[in-house]
């Protein structure tokens, strides 16, 4: 299994609380990246079947009909199976009829849209540029176009959000009736503007009862609750992030883009002038087997069905309970085992950084 | 040598008075380092010491002047090592008082210039740091002549940064301070004034000969332990290493002599000769005894024997430190250790920490308390947890001290409110000047173990300076204060307190571990209790979440950063039952908020 991950590092707007790798839009900048983008897929794909590809952002709609034609030339470079998930990353404040025609005619079978909340003040504050008529009338020309694979992100937890407009934000988005949805709790991170106009979180107690609300409406909704903050209807989840949490390779391309080959994990520069001179590695890790076994298991608890023991044999060669120290752990009940998986059980997803640590060195 | 020729003075001085710099300059101009020998400050030789800008450690250096010969004999400048100051004093004819020109004159230089006063000390007053922009030459003058009574023509203007007036002041070195007076024809009498330990020479006894002379093969007898050794070799400082044959009357310098045990040393003890030994001990010898104790544990259990190795070669360099074995429910196997004082006490731990890398947990620290049993019967009890049952004992008596607070006028206020709530009484204040008071208290020696440095400090923008004498024992109402982390009493908390203060303790203690314990998988109340009822309790609500949400195109190497960033701040920490607690929580009760 081999997927693709395609970094578009340009936005039109900056949101508040986003600190992943972005610049401005910038329409010379986009095309000197796009060539840049090229030399890096040219110099490093050893040409193998790519079962995944996801292009993200920053955000990928913001580029013009004709950088999207070009990004798409340099796709098609890549050897596709058949059955490919390829997801893009819509905003609905860009996302037209037209270019959703040509992520159609361009293989494209899957949607992500940066929705993140319906409430109006909300959006204001994180500084979305978008309105909720814009993300229906989205997901109908979508699926008018025969888009039927469609996620939804919604953050929850922002900064002086209530339990009743979470609620709302829930009603609506199950309204769309989306295959897949994204919730992530908002993390206010340092270098952002709200970090910086010094919001604060809201109190965990709340954020704790809202992740258990949206666990329990989804289910009733027939979605499965599938990786700690992804669910989906049956056979809807996402294959390329589950290629990230059976701890599979991928390559990333683009600039801030992370990848993992053979024995390596590798992160790009996010320096837009080192990336359009050709200095696309910014730092690469040779993994040991430790390291591996490491990854595997706290990159497999993320999910909800947890690590896979007989995998683990085959891949690693070792008993994973000859590896880490489980047994204390199901004494705790921090992990549970059920002959077939081992996994952390669904109420300490929340706080499962406390039972991952005892995977690390 | 000739006796008429030799000076032997120490540096009083403030910290960041100068002293060091001032030593620097005299061993240059007495040439007695090249430059490439010199480091930034010479007779400090430990990092600590380095970093803190203080010395703990004394040492002597033999200079030579024209025919003169100076030993300049180091003094540490903090309250904790009193004892050690007085008997480096008490090897010396005279000391420099240095004051800084900008600052005046300090508390601790004030209780050290009445030492070297009560030995009959000549004192030269030098100003120093006459070259900075804010000097007020004119102020420390009047507060120096009307201080200590010292004549205007006496006082010397030095900047040691720059080298002016050091040159004059050597010379009133020896127009001064008188020669030595001792008979080299009498019995040997030579004062220990320190000692450090080496592991290939066995211990090196720093001495001033008072009378009499000492040579190699000499039989020499240690007159308080009643050791007895033949001296290896004698020599002085140059601070290079100079062997001689013998040390005369008047010098100063070191012996060696196998001597494998430091606690046959005992500063301020006098080395006579075996045989013809002297009738008489030199004076002021005082055995000294720690006055702060606490307990420390590794915190890997496993380190338990490298932190016995660590104590046992500190031990060897450092006769006033103390330790004997001690269990704690909570933390397992450690160590009740025993000190001069808060100073001495940071000191060690850092240096445990440093250079034998062993991570601690460091008990709050206790005072030494004096119990009286109903059967009439007395016992020191140096750990809370020794204290016997209530119905048991008749009274508890804690040391007191009491205080020199040098203050500017303005500041009288506060320095009172933060001395009364410390539960001190007021006892008299002198005027210094016309606008810096000294402020007497008597205040427990457990309440300045507490956070009183830090509250001097911050009443005071850092104005205040502070020394304190050790005035004995009163008996007040003193109760075990225990604290309990989720119904689990961890002795290692516990604290002896005054009745009347508490419960506000209490409830200052029990809401500072709720900010220092990190929220658990589960509820956790924390208790403060006085013989098993609760007098204050705050809840640590249960973690509700630790967990990376979203992780960004594959970045998953964030996320095992961040898991091992989590797991190294969990192994500072210690389990207790089911709650892991950190190693700050020990010491909690240093920085109420009360």
């Amino acid at each position: 299994m081999k997927a693709v991950y395609i970094h578009i590092p340009f936005c039109t707007n900056i949101c508040s609380y986003c600190d992943f790798c972005k610049v401005y839009y910038d329409e010379q900048l986009v095309d000197r990246y796009l060539t840049w983008l090229a030399k890096e897929i040219d110099l490093n794909y050893k040409n193998e079947l790519i079962e995944t590809i996801y292009i993200g952002g920053g955000t990928p709609t913001s580029l013009t009909i004709d950088q999207l034609k070009e990004l798409f030339i340099i796709i098609n470079k890549f050897n596709l199976t058949n059955n490919i998930e390829f997801t893009i990353e819509c905003n609905p404040e860009n996302t037209t009829i037209e270019k959703l025609t040509m992520f159609k005619n361009n293989r494209v079978n899957r949607l992500s849209i940066g929705v993140q909340t319906f409430n109006e003040k909300y959006l204001r504050l994180l500084n979305r540029n978008h309105n909720n008529k814009q993300v229906i009338e989205l997901i109908n020309d979508a699926r008018d176009l025969g888009f039927n694979n469609i996620n939804v992100d919604l953050i929850y937890g922002i900064p002086n959000q209530t339990f009743d407009e979470l609620k709302e934000d829930i009603d609506q988005l199950l309204s769309l009736n989306v295959p897949h949805i994204s919730t992530y709790s908002f993390i206010l991170e340092e270098h952002t503007k709200l970090y910086i106009d010094k919001y604060e979180n809201i109190d965990p107690e709340l954020e704790y009862r809202m992740y258990e609300y949206i666990r329990n409406t989804f289910k009733k909704r027939q979605y499965v609750h599938y990786e700690i903050s992804n669910f989906a209807k049956e056979n809807y989840e996402s294959k390329h992030n589950l290629n990230y949490w059976h701890n599979n390779h991928y390559y990333g391309f683009g600039l801030g883009a992370h990848g993992y080959i053979d024995n390596i994990r590798y992160e790009n520069t996010r320096s837009i002038n080192k990336y359009c001179n050709g200095q696309f590695l910014y730092k690469m890790d040779v993994l040991s087997l430790e390291d591996k076994m490491e990854y595997e298991t706290i990159l497999g608890l993320r999910k909800i069905k947890g690590v896979n023991k007989k995998t683990f044999k085959q891949k690693y060669k070792k008993d994973i309970y000859d590896v880490f120290d489980i047994v204390p752990l199901i004494d705790r009940h921090d992990i549970i085992d059920d002959n077939e998986y081992i996994y952390i059980p669904i109420e300490k997803l929340y706080i499962s950084n406390d039972i991952l640590i005892n995977f690390i060195k | 040598m000739e006796q008429i020729k030799i000076r032997n003075f120490s540096i009083i001085a403030h910290i960041d008075h100068g002293k060091s710099t001032l030593a620097d300059r005299i061993l240059e101009l007495t040439q007695a380092i090249s430059e490439r020998e010199k480091k930034e400050q010479l007779l400090d030789d430990m990092d600590i010491e380095r970093e803190r800008g203080i010395t703990i450690k004394l040492n002597a250096v033999q200079l030579k002047y024209k025919d003169y010969v100076l030993n300049l004999i180091d003094t540490p400048g903090h309250v904790d090592f009193t004892y050690e100051v007085s008997r480096s004093l008490a090897a010396c004819e005279g000391a420099i008082l240095l004051v800084d020109a900008a600052q005046g004159v300090e508390a601790q230089t004030l209780a050290n210039v009445y030492l070297a006063l009560d030995h009959n000390l000549t004192i030269i007053p030098v100003i120093n740091k006459i070259d900075l922009p804010n000097a007020n030459v004119e102020k420390v003058k009047q507060e120096l002549i009307t201080l200590l009574g010292f004549k205007e023509e006496e006082i010397l203007l030095t900047s040691a940064k720059t080298g002016e007036g050091v040159e004059k002041l050597i010379e009133a070195i020896i127009e001064r301070i008188p020669a030595p007076n001792g008979k080299i024809n009498n019995e040997l009498q030579a004062l220990i004034f320190d000692s450090i330990f080496d592991p290939y020479r066995g211990v090196i006894v720093l001495v001033r000969v008072v009378n009499g002379q000492i040579k190699v093969g000499d039989r020499i007898k240690m007159m308080a332990t009643n050791a007895t050794y033949e001296v290896e070799e004698v020599g002085v400082y140059t601070p290079k290493e100079l062997k001689k044959q013998e040390l005369v009357t008047g010098e100063v310098g070191f012996i060696t002599a196998s001597i494998k045990s430091i606690s046959d040393i005992k500063i301020g003890d006098t080395i006579t000769h075996e045989e013809c030994s002297a009738k008489v001990s030199l004076p002021g010898y005082k055995q000294m005894k720690p006055m702060v104790f606490c307990g420390l544990y590794p915190i890997e259990t496993s380190k338990y024997i490298d932190l016995r190795e660590a104590l046992v070669k500190l031990k060897l360099n450092d006769a006033s430190f103390q330790y004997e074995p001690e269990t704690s429910k909570a933390l397992g196997f450690g160590f009740r250790c025993g000190f001069l004082g808060l100073l001495h006490m940071e000191i060690i731990q850092e240096r445990i920490e440093r250079e034998y890398n062993i991570d601690l947990i460091a008990t709050s620290p206790n005072v030494i308390y004096d119990v009286t049993l109903t059967d009439g019967s007395e016992i020191l009890i140096d750990s809370p947890s020794k204290l016997p049952d209530r119905q048991k004992i008749a009274n508890i008596k804690e040391p007191y001290i009491r205080t020199n607070i040098l203050v500017p006028n303005e500041y009288i206020g506060p320095i009172m409110e933060l001395c009364q709530s410390k539960r001190g009484n007021y006892l008299n204040m002198e005027y210094l000047g016309s606008n810096r008071v000294n402020i007497h208290y008597e205040i427990p020696l457990s309440e300045i173990v507490y956070d009183f440095f830090d509250k001097l400090k911050s009443y005071t923008k850092g104005y205040a300076s502070f020394d304190y004498d050790l005035i004995g024992y009163k008996e007040n109402d003193l109760v075990k204060m225990d604290i309990l982390i989720n119904g689990e009493l961890v002795d290692a908390l516990s604290t002896i307190v005054h009745r009347d203060f508490a419960y506000q303790r209490g409830r200052a203690v029990v809401e500072k571990l709720k900010e220092l314990i990190p929220r658990q998988q589960f509820e956790v109340p924390i208790q403060a209790a006085i013989s098993n009822k609760v007098i204050a309790r705050a809840d640590l609500s249960a973690l509700r979440k630790n967990v990376l949400a979203k992780c960004y195109g594959g970045d998953v190497s964030r996320k095992k950063k961040l898991l091992e960033k989590q797991k190294e701040g969990k192994k500072r920490m210690k389990r207790i039952g089911s709650v892991e607690i950190p190693q700050e929580a020990f010491l909690s009760v240093l920085s109420l908020d009360e």
